[in-house]
């Protein structure tokens, strides 16, 4: 079985690039300098949590989709995988482990950064109202979906794209918008929005890799 | 010179590959045998490196029918993937690997056991000179090297076919011929090798037989001295003298000889009559020599090159 072979791999490679050790540690440093901006600007104190999820919750999709697109990409374009195909074994062990990769790493930065918020809000002499952790709860679930539609088309459209510029092209007016969708559930009020939320990412996610993998199988190198 | 065995390690048969309109292949049909090395030479675009893509399963879209050890390619993929160890043209590696990284990654992909690895990775690195960078990130190393650590992960698992394209290429002399040392040794372990270099006299250096592309079609399949055989004798003797002289111009008035010239100073090419004993004609070359007393460093009747014999399909077929 080469997929935990691949996936540790992929996990060794990825954990310490420049854009993960952006989100290690630029993401906290972010989401604090926006909470002193916040309030200085509208005076206003809202729990820094629910802010520092909102941050991730739209710079770690974007991050790992531009991350999983440029990364495939290159090395498709430089011909690093034909080591791996001639090898026995499955194509879709490479993009599987690649995406469970990313989303291990970017869920973990984004998990730093809620954490970070946590702390910070402690620190500066606020309770943790049972509220917050409710709406922590929430943003969590729709982050985590959201970073995994996001991973999911980053796969997509690294696979499809021929250039670099055409993958970042893609990701923005493709990635981004598509990531949204596990918001539908919050904003449209339905019952256990949670649940939805995590099921519609779930199938979203995999339809796009399951058509990634369909054209990886089928790609002439 | 050749360690092959009687089986057919690998056959090709009628194996045509279509990009669009463009005919990359057409028809290409030949067998490699058990523990032989494969010459494979054509110009730039000719189809060497579209028939080892094919052959590695890298394009699978294709007319024909590839076997290798008796699997089929590709419907039996998982069972050739087994046997196949591939250099490609431009061998790349994910930037952030190290060597030791790589060969590690590939040896167990390959179906090794984390022991053998360990057990293997020292011994092809001191094969390939490579034992001090084992832990240097491979983004860092030379063109060469690189182009090492790419022989290195395909001789990792120990392969039953060996395909080489253009694996000469960026090597300085010495690497040339440690790499040509190399190929042979694993020919003479019973590796079946396919070798493709743009470098002819490389390839007469290590190929038991040699097949010549053009155009996407095999022009010749041969040993190199069957290849010579096809060309026309030449009926030229060189003769290097060992200091600059006139006297030469006498080799004129041997029996059989149609004419000398200097297209050098110091080298003589005699042209021969056609159809004279060319034995008789050198016999006397070496008494005029004697009688002249000119003082010669060699004489050798001069037969065709590989590289001739290469210019001579390839012209053809572009005639054509």
């Amino acid at each position: 079985m080469s997929l935990p072979l691949l996936f540790v791999d992929e996990l060794r490679g990825f954990y310490k690039s420049k854009v993960m050790l952006f989100l290690w540690v630029g993401l906290p440093v972010i989401a604090i300098l926006f909470r002193f901006v916040q309030v200085t600007t509208t005076g206003q104190e809202i729990s820094f949590t629910v802010i520092s999820t909102l941050i991730v919750s739209s710079l770690a999709g974007t991050l790992a989709s531009v991350m999983l697109a440029v990364s495939i990409i290159n090395e498709k374009n430089r011909h690093v995988y034909e080591l791996f195909l001639i090898r026995p074994l499955k194509r879709r062990d490479i993009l599987f482990s690649k995406y469970l990769s990313v989303y291990l790493c970017v869920a973990i930065a984004s998990l730093i950064s809620v954490l970070v918020g946590i702390v910070t809000d402690f620190a500066m002499g606020g309770t943790l109202s049972s509220a917050v952790f409710d709406s922590l709860g929430q943003s969590l679930a729709i982050s985590f979906s959201m970073i995994a539609i996001a991973c999911a088309a980053g796969v997509l459209i690294g696979i499809v794209s021929p250039s670099v510029l055409v993958g970042a092209i893609l990701v923005i007016y493709g990635g981004n918008q598509i990531s949204v969708v596990p918001l539908l559930p919050t904003l449209l009020n339905i019952s256990y929005a949670d649940l939805f939320t995590v099921g519609l990412a779930a199938v979203t996610a995999t339809v796009l890799l399951a058509i990634a993998v369909y054209a990886f199988n089928h790609k002439q190198f | 010179m050749s360690g092959a065995g009687s089986t057919d390690f690998v056959v090709l048969k009628n194996v045509s590959k279509y990009y669009g309109a463009f005919r990359a292949l057409d028809k290409v049909s030949f067998t490699i045998k058990e523990g032989e090395i494969f010459g494979y030479i054509g110009p730039n675009g000719a189809g060497k490196t579209t028939t080892m893509k094919i052959l590695v399963d890298l394009i699978s879209n294709f007319q024909g029918e590839i076997s290798i050890g008796g699997y089929q390619v590709p419907k039996e993929r998982t069972a050739v993937h087994r046997l196949l160890g591939y250099l490609p043209q431009n061998v790349a590696f994910q930037e952030w690997r190290t060597v030791n990284h790589a060969l590690t990654t590939f040896g167990r992909l390959s179906g090794l056991s984390e022991q053998n690895v360990n057990n293997n990775i020292p011994k092809i690195l001191d094969l390939l000179g490579l034992s001090e960078v084992r832990h240097k990130k491979i983004s860092q190393l030379s063109g060469g090297m690189i182009q090492k650590v790419g022989l290195a992960q395909a001789l990792i698992h120990e392969p039953k076919f060996l395909v080489l394209d253009e694996p000469l290429g960026g090597l300085d002399p010495l690497s040339r011929h440690q790499f040509k040392e190399i190929v042979l040794k694993l020919r003479n372990q019973g590796s079946t090798i396919l070798f493709s270099s743009h470098i002819l006299s490389d390839v007469q250096d290590v190929a038991d037989r040699i097949g010549i592309i053009n155009r996407g079609r095999i022009k010749r399949i041969g040993t190199l001295n069957e290849l010579k055989s096809d060309l026309q004798p030449q009926n030229i003797v060189e003769v290097l003298l060992s200091y600059v002289s006139d006297k030469w111009i006498e080799f004129r008035s041997i029996i059989g000889v149609k004419s000398v010239e200097q297209p050098s100073p110091g080298r003589i090419l005699v042209y021969l009559l056609e159809g004279v004993d060319e034995a008789k004609v050198i016999d006397d070359l070496v008494q005029a020599i004697a009688c002249l007393k000119i003082r010669v460093r060699g004489i050798t009747l001069l037969s065709p090159s590989l590289d001739e014999i290469y210019l001579n399909y390839v012209q053809e077929s572009e005639t054509a």
